[in-house]
């Protein structure tokens, strides 16, 4: 049986954890105490929550008025509701002068997309607090809650599952890292009788790179991709 | 469909069915608050207008993770906003000195057409009593709470800008946070 023993509590230390206003050493053992505390959590919460409500204090200014038809247009191209143009071949609109500079304009663009990845990656290796993200439960799970605390480098994470079903001795769950739809091993793990289980875990590759965490049910020892129903998720 | 009267949650479970006109009324709603954050922490409204635009999209694209029990719509929006304003200010090496850094006291100005009364009546309320709990505050507290709230500056970044010592500045951040609480949410403290 797996027993947590939370001697000292970091009352004094929410508020400013949940303005992100902590400096390192201070944020580093407010996280580890969060992962193991659920006391503590609920106090976040609600100073979260008071964070969250501080910007209705400002000084109130109206953004330009084209700015709303902008971010519709956005959002159309972003999920590809763009109107729909006659089908003509786009290889025939375009004149054959302008295919040099679209081979160019490609080139450039697939060397920018290589550079912001690079860049993007220095700037969460650069971040100065840990971040947390929130597991929530599906409808296999409704109960089911968890927590991952990634490092300030992201090579390495703390996971902390609560209220998960008891599963059989022949099953097991495995974390899953998400990425551009493939999905990575995060690990094997069998929660306690109360369905709790808190795990270190080691990333090849910076934990803040990938888009999203899920936890399914495995056979135990873990499968080469899910196979079971998910129980826990969460947006990176 | 009237927009106007569906409340917040009903408006994010159409945008995350792609109705794009539940996003254009969450924006009515809730652009100004938005920018304003922004541009409040940006102190630019070229970089203002980008985090609106990010947070919006942000809004359409992750509508169907959003989960009511977390929190209402608004106070996501705001927490997106402000992390998206502090990460853009330290990705670009920006240091606003000049930004106006404090919230504002007294009335709220008008509220946008786009909203039910009852939903209009709340957010004027809540506009309200965050104003006038800041207001409560030691001008020394309520200026460490400014630079950590609207520039993303950790306790040391604070002192030194403030030239205090470190404990002074923990010290005010933190009595200012719990003022607050206990104001705002009439809230008592698991250690008292």
């Amino acid at each position: 049986m797996q027993v947590t023993v939370v001697e000292e509590h970091f009352f004094d230390l929410l508020p400013a954890y949940a303005l992100g206003c902590l400096d390192g050493e201070d944020d580093l053992r407010v996280a580890e105490h969060l992962a193991a505390c659920k006391l503590c959590r609920g106090e976040l919460e609600r100073y979260r929550s008071l964070v969250a409500d501080l910007p209705f204090a400002v000084a109130e200014s109206d953004p330009p008025p084209r700015l709303k038809e902008t971010i519709l247009q956005r959002a159309r191209q972003a999920r590809g509701m763009a109107t729909a143009a006659p089908k003509i071949p786009w290889w025939q609109r375009v004149p054959s002068w302008s295919m040099v500079s679209l081979v160019l304009i490609l080139a450039l663009g697939a060397s920018n997309l290589l550079l912001w990845g690079r860049l993007n990656t220095l700037e969460i290796r650069q971040r100065t607090s840990l971040r947390t993200i929130l597991l929530q439960g599906t409808t296999s799970a409704p109960n089911a809650t968890g927590m991952l605390v990634i490092s300030l480098d992201g090579s390495h994470g703390t996971l902390v599952v609560d209220r998960l079903p008891i599963l059989s001795e022949s099953q097991q769950y495995q974390l899953w890292l998400i990425r551009d739809g493939k999905r990575t091993s995060g690990g094997v793990f069998s929660v306690d009788e109360k369905g709790y289980k808190g795990m270190y875990i080691k990333s090849p590759e910076p934990l803040d790179t990938y888009t999203g965490v899920g936890i399914t049910v495995e056979p135990s020892g873990g499968s080469p991709g899910p196979t079971g129903e998910k129980v826990l998720g969460g947006n990176l | 469909m009237d927009y106007i009267k569906l409340d917040d949650e009903a408006l994010m479970r159409l945008i995350a069915l792609a109705q794009e006109q539940a996003l254009g009324a969450l924006y009515d709603r809730y652009s100004r608050l938005v920018f304003s954050m922004a541009l409040n922490t940006t102190g630019d409204s070229g970089l203002a207008e980008e985090i609106t635009q990010d947070v919006f999209l942000r809004v359409w694209n992750k509508a169907e993770t959003y989960r009511p029990e977390q929190g209402k719509v608004v106070t996501w929006m705001s927490s997106i906003t402000r992390y998206r304003a502090i990460d853009l200010l330290r990705q670009r090496g920006i240091r606003p000195e000049g930004n106006r850094l404090d919230w504002v006291d007294g009335v709220s100005p008008d509220l946008p057409d786009a909203m039910d009364v009852e939903l209009e009546v709340e957010v004027a309320q809540r506009k309200q009593r965050v104003r006038t709990a800041l207001s409560q505050l030691p001008p020394e507290q309520r200026q460490a709470l400014s630079y950590a709230f609207f520039q993303g500056y950790s306790h040391s970044q604070i002192a030194e800008a403030l030239s205090e010592p470190l404990g002074t500045v923990k010290t005010r951040i933190r009595l200012a946070m719990q003022k607050l609480r206990q104001i705002l949410y009439e809230d008592k403290f698991p250690n008292e």
